[in-house]
């Protein structure tokens, strides 16, 4: 049994969920398992979806990079639901398992990853690991590869993904296409 | 949830239905889940409130000397450093 019953597709108000359902099954992150989670506290299923949507699949940074930072952030967190989500946009663009895994791994030692985009995994890596170290050098070094909305674009998305990533493992529930 | 969340299992949110509502459960864990991800993020930006804890609007520099270099209670210190330089304002 659930530790949270899921509402069904069919009793979620299409006026509000039918156009999000559609971007969950286009994207596959999160999956429409999350809106009927969320869903639940009036208000919720919009605001999280929609921000999740937001901060991961628009913006202007890559969002393949974005996507290996989720998973590496969802394995922190060690919650199964987002870290066997998959984005179907990244794969479109090209991202890969192997690239996904070696950017979990030791990506500082990796030549397929740029400065940037080791800065912007360090990013993640060090927020909830070694925060101390996020400090305003570090900020520096990241305006040398990016711009300050791009900085508060990555921030407030890894910020976001692993608060509800830690929610959601404590639900124990799996994608949908795994369940 | 954020210092042992191995903790929060079926036994724990069978308890918490006794005193809340799927509707508030849900409520309550995204609410937290979202303060854990971005109080940590804040932290790292380096940023201090706005206002003094008694309403006052403040720059960063006096808002860091008034709320220390980390959180803590408002009635560690906060208070007392927030009302001081108000009261020496208001005597010169």
């Amino acid at each position: 049994m659930a530790i949270i019953d899921p509402i069904p597709v069919d009793q979620l108000d299409p006026e509000k969920f039918q156009t999000r359902l559609e971007l969950a099954q286009e994207l596959m992150v999160p999956d429409t398992l999350f809106i009927q989670i969320m869903a639940h506290a009036p208000g919720y299923g919009e605001a999280l979806f929609d921000a999740m949507y937001q901060s991961h699949a628009l913006g202007n940074v890559d969002h393949t990079l974005k996507e290996i930072i989720r998973v590496r952030l969802a394995r922190l967190a060690k919650d199964d639901y987002f870290g066997a989500l998959r984005s179907k946009k990244a794969q479109e663009l090209g991202l890969t398992e192997a690239r996904i895994e070696a950017g979990c791994g030791d990506f500082a030692a990796d030549n397929q990853f740029s400065d940037a985009e080791k800065w912007a995994l360090n990013y993640a890596k060090l927020m909830y690991t070694e925060p101390k170290k996020v400090n305003a050098e570090f900020y520096d070094l990241g305006k040398t590869f990016f711009s300050e909305p791009e900085i508060m674009e990555l921030g407030a998305f890894i910020a976001f993904h692993y608060g509800l990533q830690i929610f959601m493992r404590t639900l124990k529930v799996l994608p949908l296409d795994a369940a | 949830m954020d210092t042992d969340p191995d903790l929060i299992d079926e036994a724990f949110y069978n308890e918490l239905k006794e005193h809340y509502s799927t509707e508030e459960i849900v409520e309550l864990g995204a609410f937290i889940g979202f303060n854990i991800g971005y109080h940590t993020w804040f932290g790292t930006l380096g940023f201090y409130p706005m206002f003094t804890p008694d309403g006052r609007l403040v720059d960063q520099e006096e808002s860091a000397r008034i709320y220390g270099d980390k959180p803590i209670s408002h009635t560690k210190g906060a208070m007392q450093r927030a009302t001081e330089n108000n009261s020496d304002e208001a005597a010169e």
